[in-house]
């Protein structure tokens, strides 16, 4: 009797390991890449380093018209022209980078 | 009428120079030179206003942008008695203009017969030419400061 439960427990225990070994062998190979496309979406956040700071967006600023960017510039120009003759007339440090009030660059 | 290119001539020498040249009135919204002309006249403004321009692209368009502006008793076109003797920025005129204009064959033969007066002409010339490189390195140097401080604060730079 002790004999024949043993043989029995052997080969149940031979079925499983047959069954898990067919299971295996035949599980689909789609299963991999399914879990390699999960990989990209998991490293989409930037490597940061020494900062965790963002660059914030540039805003958008609406396009002045031609006309009025003609004038700034003129504008501009007038006064670098009347900074650089205040230079011109008393160079010091601080006159050469004096600012001015262009809207241009300010 | 002071003119800056005939400063230090007693009045004969100043009328025996403009005597070399010939009016011209150039109406509002004309041009006296464009760039890259050749340049064989100076001219001394005598009323109205001159525009010195170069182009630039604004938004992809080409536009005469002001670098300077005469006024009566300026001297504009020294180009004229600097080689490769070609004007390097144009002239316009924003409200009807009068000018003398002066040939550099005429200007240089009076100058060749009378040194002394050639040699005020020339003194006066190095400081109109001096006082334009001084003006342009000051607005270079203003400009490419403008431009480190651009550059340090890491305006327009993409990471």
């Amino acid at each position: 009797m002790d004999m024949l439960l043993m043989g029995l427990c052997m080969t149940f225990i031979g079925l499983a390991v047959t069954a898990m070994a067919f299971v295996a062998a035949t599980r689909p190979q789609s299963s991999t890449p399914a879990v390699q496309a999960e990989l990209p979406a998991a490293t989409v956040a930037p490597a940061r380093f020494f900062s965790d700071s963002v660059a914030p967006p540039i805003p958008v600023q609406p396009l002045v018209p031609i006309e009025v960017l003609l004038y700034q510039i003129e504008n501009h120009v007038r006064l670098e022209q009347a900074a650089a003759e205040s230079f011109v007339a008393f160079p010091t440090q601080a006159l050469l980078h004096r600012k001015t009030t262009s809207s241009f660059v300010n | 009428m002071a003119y800056e290119l005939l400063n230090g001539l007693s009045p004969s020498e100043v009328d025996q120079v403009l005597a070399l040249g010939t009016r011209v009135t150039v109406p509002s919204g004309g041009s006296l030179f464009r760039l890259g002309d050749p340049a064989d006249r100076l001219f001394l403004t005598e009323r109205g206003r001159i525009r010195l321009t170069l182009p630039m692209l604004v938004r992809g368009r080409e536009e005469d942008i002001l670098i300077e502006e005469k006024l009566p008793g300026e001297t504009v076109g020294w180009s004229a008695l600097v080689p490769p003797y070609r004007f390097t920025l144009s002239a316009t005129t924003p409200l009807e203009t009068e000018v003398i204009a002066l040939t550099r064959e005429a200007l240089c033969a009076f100058c060749d017969s009378s040194p002394a007066v050639g040699y005020k002409i020339g003194m006066n010339l190095a400081i109109l030419v001096g006082q334009r490189l001084q003006l342009v390195q000051t607005m270079w140097l203003r400009e490419m400061q403008r431009t480190i401080e651009l550059k340090a604060a890491g305006v327009g730079e993409h990471r």
